[in-house]
């Protein structure tokens, strides 16, 4: 292999990285906690539904766990425009990443509501217990233990999953990298470099999800 | 906008355009398949080299858990990439078909091996013990204990890890490879209204995938009850 690697160049560009992985957690986070709202309707609609919603919201589903994300954001991004909405780049990407987890996050919080069973409820109100105690011992941790491991879990791919915004001009990480490379051409440093600093990244976010759990929700969350 | 859409839908689905997006169909599945299939194999290897005994093989094992906890946290666009360059630094002549189909195996070898992984620890470790007991060796315990109980939890969701990547591989489109999402680009780029290329395009990874994760979810429910009988 003839190659020889100059690390110091990709280093030199560290701050613009950082900076970088700044706009990537924002993405995350704005899509994470956007497709939990979406989650929580599409949830509560497929369970609580009538007939319609239910099959609205489990064709939103189907529909958009079944086609890439990178597709649905290309129709906002080129489609749109064609019906005289212009979004911003960033705008169509955050758009497209909350529908595509919205859709997701709707299967994980369908399963969490599932598990908290009629008699249990039943049983609580026996005992005499109030609406916010049974919100506070039965329902939130029956919902805790069974959603919170694959919402952390789905935080970590979506962080991953931000990467996409590269393909549509936005500076997140990869984006970054992708700019400076295509100017100082040392492609394959700038992307180990990059590829470091997401498994920092998901390491941090993960150790993180999983303190939480821990100690406010009483969940174990595997971190490996 | 309709008008549009109405002049150049008959333009559209004629042979040439539709010719063009079923080979690009089938590139896409073909470099899942390959890609997944080799990662289930690689995946299985990863896995037994893991269960290996002793101190002998502690630096192996090492390799082999750092490479499944590493690449589970990179983004599969930029494992594209590195693979893309160390290739062209290695090779110049290597066909981008084939860059794209190592970047899958890479990554669907760290996730399809921890799915093996949960399927091994599905078996009661009683059961190993018993079998070291009767004088089993490794290989016969993997053999005649583990694999035949551990199939019925390992493929479903190796399965659905699968057809989950055929999503996942409209990112190859990004360093030039012709499948769905770049025969879209091209049919784009000729004029074709993003709306209706892309929305057709959509409406061809649906029809790759919804039969898929049915066939997935049958798969589940079959192989759960042959379990439980």
């Amino acid at each position: 292999m003839n190659y020889t690697f100059q690390f110091g160049e990709a280093f030199k560009e560290f701050p613009l990285l950082l900076s970088g992985a700044v706009v990537t957690m924002e993405l995350a986070f704005l899509s994470f906690w956007g497709g939990t709202l979406i989650g929580l309707a599409g949830a509560t609609a497929k369970i609580y539904g009538g007939k319609f919603t239910r099959t609205l919201a489990g064709w939103y589903v189907t529909f958009f766990t079944n086609t890439p994300a990178l597709l649905q954001i290309y129709f906002l991004y080129y489609g749109l425009p064609e019906f005289g909405i212009l979004l911003p780049a960033f705008g169509s990407v955050l758009l497209g990443l909350t529908l595509n987890a919205g859709a997701y996050l709707t299967e994980i919080q369908r399963a969490g509501f599932i598990s908290v069973r009629r008699t249990e409820l039943e049983a609580a109100e026996t005992l005499g217990m109030s609406l916010t105690q049974q919100l506070r011992f039965v329902i939130v941790p029956h919902i805790a233990k069974t959603i919170y491991p694959p919402l952390a879990n789905f935080f970590i791919l979506l962080v991953l999953g931000s990467s996409i915004a590269a393909i549509f001009t936005i500076d997140e990480l990869t984006g970054v990298a992708i700019n400076v490379s295509t100017e100082n051409y040392r492609w394959l440093e700038m992307f180990i470099v990059v590829a470091g600093m997401y498994i920092v990244i998901t390491f941090i976010a993960s150790f993180l999800l999983a303190m939480v759990g821990r100690y406010a929700f009483r969940v174990k969350v595997k971190m490996f | 906008m309709i008008d549009r859409l109405a002049n150049e839908i008959p333009r559209f689905f004629e042979y040439y355009t539709m010719a063009l997006l079923l080979k690009a169909m089938a590139a896409t599945l073909v470099m899942t398949l390959v890609g997944c299939g080799f990662g289930f194999v690689g995946g299985f290897l990863i896995i037994i080299l893991r269960q290996t005994p002793g101190k002998l093989w502690l630096p192996l094992r090492l390799v082999v858990i750092t490479y499944v906890e590493i690449f589970r946290r990179i983004p599969f666009l930029v494992i594209l990439y590195l693979v893309l360059f160390f290739v062209q630094a290695l090779a110049s002549d290597v066909s981008l078909f084939v860059i794209a189909t190592v970047g899958i195996f890479m990554l669907s070898i760290a996730y399809t091996s921890e799915i093996i992984r949960a399927g091994f620890e599905s078996v009661p470790r009683q059961q190993i013990e018993t079998a070291t007991v009767l004088n089993f060796s490794r290989w016969k315990i993997l053999r005649y204990v583990i694999i035949p109980q551990s199939w019925p939890v390992i493929i479903p969701p190796a399965f659905a890890f699968m057809v989950g990547f055929i999503k996942d591989t409209a990112l190859v489109s990004q360093i030039g490879v012709l499948e769905l999402t770049f025969a879209g680009k091209i049919l784009n780029n000729r004029g074709y209204s993003a709306v209706l290329v892309f929305g057709v395009i959509l409406l061809f990874y649906f029809a790759l995938s919804y039969p898929l994760s049915r066939l997935g979810a049958w798969l589940e429910t079959k192989l759960a009850s042959s379990r439980n009988k």
